[in-house]
């Protein structure tokens, strides 16, 4: 975050609060979240032969666990997520501070963005939770998204409950076949 | 009732929607906005079209025009601003008209009974009736009106002027 003063054409001197942001694309929309919530960045391809599918979480718009390093991912649609149609993403962000990948179609750019500003209250859907704010960015006003806003806790817990109830399966298939 | 209150009580803008005009208590009514840029972005309110950015702020634009003039976004378009209350707080919002709006000096009459709920009441004006548009209603009217930001068209997002 970076912080800047600027004077106005009536003298005022106003502070300008700037982070770093990555600005991304999924069926056409745009979106930027904080560079220091995103963890890493991957192509959806490279991370094919890692994925693990998840069946019958409830959670529609995730359907694979992927796993970095020691830590695991949901990968979540975002299409599915933000109600978009449907795309080819290529890219997934992982997000740094939740079990959480993205799957989104393109990185514009990295950009410093003017800090959010509130969603105006007549938005009273799921963006309330989906977004931090809005950011007036060159002559673009783009939504920044809330890295804890693509899961809910609910969701978490369905999800880690399909991929439990999977491993078990497996576990028991294993056994099945191992056993005399 | 003062006389600036019974003005102000009295007062309306008319804006042109389509082939017809509305009215607008002049009391709620902060700008008339030239064509500017309309932001779209992924949300789920229905109604909501956009945002527009003026002197800074950026507004809420609810398109109305599905309602009232039984049409699409206009391409060209001026944004009518006005101010609501929403959970006891003020806030700017637009609508999208057609052209320029006019202020007039009328007295409100009650509105048939087979007005949409939005019709606040009737001004007569010449030989023309026009309903005046009860805001607040108007735009919680919509809830059967899908969301215009995610299922509109991305390309839009650009200099509609």
């Amino acid at each position: 975050m970076s912080v800047s003063a600027a004077v106005d054409q009536k003298g005022v001197r106003r502070v300008r609060v700037k982070e770093s942001a990555i600005l991304f694309t999924i069926s056409g929309y745009p979106f930027a979240i904080a560079s220091s919530a995103v963890h890493e960045i991957r192509s959806a391809d490279s991370l094919a032969g890692s994925a693990m599918e998840i069946e019958q979480s409830g959670v529609t718009k995730v359907k694979h666990l992927v796993h970095r390093g020691n830590r695991s991912y949901f990968v979540v649609n975002g299409c599915a997520h933000f109600g978009l149609k449907t795309a080819r993403p290529t890219l997934v962000l992982i997000l740094r501070d939740s079990p959480v990948a993205i799957l989104v179609d393109k990185i514009e750019r990295m950009a410093d963005i003017n800090a959010p500003q509130p969603l105006p209250l007549a938005f009273e859907g799921e963006e309330r939770r989906w977004y931090r704010g809005l950011s007036p960015t060159d002559d673009v006003i783009v939504p920044v998204v809330n890295p804890a806003g693509f899961l809910t806790r609910h969701e978490l817990r369905a999800l880690e409950e399909a991929l439990h109830a999977s491993r078990a399966e497996a576990h028991a298939e294993l056994s099945g076949t191992v056993a005399p | 009732m003062t006389a600036t209150s019974a003005i102000e009580k009295n007062s309306f803008v008319l804006l042109q929607l389509g082939k017809r005009r509305f009215g607008l208590p002049a009391a709620i009514v902060t700008e008339l906005a030239p064509p500017v840029k309309l932001h779209v972005f992924a949300h789920e309110t229905p109604m909501v079209a956009g945002v527009i950015v003026r002197r800074g702020r950026i507004i809420p634009v609810y398109d109305v025009t599905p309602i009232l003039a039984g049409k699409k976004l206009p391409d060209r378009r001026f944004f009518l601003v006005a101010s609501r209350k929403i959970d006891g707080h003020d806030e700017l919002s637009a609508i999208p008209v057609d052209g320029e709006c006019e202020l007039v000096s009328a007295e409100l009459f009650p509105s048939p009974e087979d007005s949409p709920k939005y019709v606040a009441g009737v001004l007569a004006i010449g030989e023309e009736t026009i309903e005046v548009l009860d805001f607040e209603t108007l735009v919680s009217t919509a809830a059967t009106v899908p969301a215009m930001g995610n299922g509109a068209n991305p390309s839009q997002v650009g200099t509609i002027a």
